[in-house]
């Protein structure tokens, strides 16, 4: 349990607290970040187990490097980032254990995306948010981790598709027709669970 | 009384470091140290299209999969050995293409300069402790990448 | 049908991502493109369905169970630390600081004057520093665990090698 005089400090005091050790304080940063940090994790991974793991290694890795943090960013951001390190090795592991996916054989035989017919009714539109959720996360799960991993760089962690490339070690131009494929992909998918409604 | 207990004792001191740590400081500074230079192509493909090229050791492999690079398969194209005494700095040929400078700067610091074409295109500085390695990276064509892999050996 | 650059280009107006002359042509080209207006509108919808997407997800874990792992693990990767002594108060402290303090300032003095005596003066350390070229980007990741430094050079710029020989630009 955290310590109850931590509760009423900013993130910042918290975190100069654990830069000089003290446990508890960094206790109370992982309290109230580490929903966010999984769900950065579960996001990319689309795993729940693999999910935990890396974040709690992301908090291992977050106590152990505490003394970089300047706070150029918001405490929350440079442990998101840590986590998206993490997972993004972990999916190359998996990747070169894995064949390609028809996903990336798709991509890679010539931009279907580009003949996907333009969905001129917004297929979420009256959803319940949890009903939402539900059919975003199928949706996501049948991209490639590179789409996915573009997707969330973007709409999630908000960065810019310079930041993207070089997170990714790719090409902007390659972030963006990986963004586009991943938005047009994700709004067939949604839009085909929308007909399965019906 | 106290007072002279303290002067002597540095005096003691003193005369130990006159004797002793400048000499001591003589006698551990190393004649020079030894470096390793290598040039990689990193690549998706599980084969160069060049023979001469080998696939890097498994402690440099399982070093790189460490970093967030995207490459499988990494070939080693070049590598380089030589000798620096402090302050000594050397340019190293890797490739027709790509130099590297390196110099000492002593108490395990290192100052690397990247050429590419001639061109200086990166100068780092950074301690290189034995067990460290710097690597320099870069976006080849077809979707490959060159790598120079720097790290004290001696 | 439009072309795969324009519809990059739909998209990167819609990301915020063009520049104002680029992104005034396309607001142009809107007005009058029908098409244009259905897939920015497909595209917008999407990104819209995925705000706050994360925001309902919960650790499927207790609090405390959660937490344990993680300090174990920190524990195990540290050494622990010494007890904690008795306070002692500051003068006392500092009195029993005194003497090693001379002797340490005696041999740092004593030090630098045989080593300059000897012509062996070495540099300070130097740290971290790095110069590119102005068109010569680059990003540094520090992997303390590998004990690797990774310096990625936007160098040679992607296009402009493009088409060359496959392993030609450094190698």
């Amino acid at each position: 349990m955290t310590d109850k005089n931590h509760s009423s400090a900013d993130d910042a005091a918290l975190v100069r607290a654990a830069q000089r050790g003290d446990m508890t304080a960094f206790e109370e940063l992982v309290v109230r970040h580490r929903d966010k940090i999984y769900a950065r994790a579960y996001t990319m991974m689309r795993n729940e187990e693999e999910a935990i793991d890396l974040s709690q290694e992301a908090w291992v890795k977050g106590w152990q490097r505490l003394k970089q943090f300047q706070g150029e960013s918001s405490f929350g951001t440079w442990m998101t980032r840590i986590v998206i390190n993490l997972c993004l090795d972990a999916l190359r592991k998996q990747k070169r254990q894995r064949t390609e996916s028809i996903e990336e054989i798709n991509e890679e035989s010539g931009g279907v995306e580009r003949q996907m017919p333009i969905v001129t009714v917004n297929p979420t539109a009256g959803l319940e948010r949890s009903e939402l959720r539900q059919r975003i996360d199928r949706a996501l799960s049948q991209l490639s981790y590179e789409h996915r991993t573009v997707l969330v760089l973007h709409e999630f962690e908000e960065m810019e598709y310079k930041q993207i490339a070089k997170t990714m070690n790719c090409s902007i131009g390659t972030v963006m027709s990986r963004l586009f494929y991943a938005r047009r992909k994700l709004a067939a998918l949604l839009a085909d669970l929308k007909k399965q409604d019906k | 009384m106290r007072r002279y207990v303290i002067s002597a004792t540095c005096l003691a001191w003193l005369a130990i470091i006159a004797l002793l740590f400048g000499p001591a400081r003589v006698l551990a500074q190393p004649a020079a140290s030894k470096f390793e230079a290598q040039l990689i192509w990193g690549t998706n493909d599980s084969k160069s299209p060049d023979p001469r090229h080998k696939p890097v050791t498994p402690e440099i492999l399982e070093r790189l999969k460490e970093l967030p690079l995207k490459w499988s398969h990494y070939f080693e194209v070049n590598r380089r050995q030589f000798a620096l005494a402090t302050n000594e700095g050397k340019r190293i040929e890797m490739s027709d293409k790509c130099d590297i400078e390196v110099k000492n700067l002593g108490n395990s610091n290192v100052e690397v300069a990247l050429f590419g074409k001639g061109e200086k295109v990166v100068k780092r500085t950074q301690p290189l402790p034995s067990g460290e390695i710097l690597v320099l990276g870069g976006n080849a064509p077809n979707a490959t990448a060159w790598l120079v892999i720097l790290k004290r050996i001696k | 049908m439009m072309e795969y650059n324009q519809q990059l280009k739909l998209q990167a107006y819609l990301d915020g991502e063009l520049p104002e002359a680029e992104a005034r042509e396309v607001a142009n080209w809107l007005a009058r493109d029908r098409e244009a207006v259905a897939l920015l509108t497909e595209l917008r919808n999407t990104r819209q369905a995925l705000a706050g997407f994360e925001a309902g997800f919960r650790v499927p874990e207790s609090e405390d169970f959660y937490w344990s792992k993680i300090r174990r693990e920190i524990e195990r990767l540290e050494p622990v630390e010494a007890p904690v002594r008795p306070a002692i108060p500051w003068f006392k402290r500092l009195r029993g600081l005194l003497i090693p303090a001379a002797a340490a300032a005696v041999l740092a003095i004593a030090g630098l004057v045989v080593m300059q005596e000897l012509g062996l003066r070495q540099r300070g350390t130097p740290g971290e520093a790095e110069t590119a070229l102005a068109d010569a980007g680059t990003f540094t990741y520090r992997d303390f665990s590998a004990r690797a430094t990774l310096v990625w050079l936007t160098y040679p710029a992607e296009n402009e090698v493009a088409g060359e020989d496959p392993i030609g630009t450094m190698d």
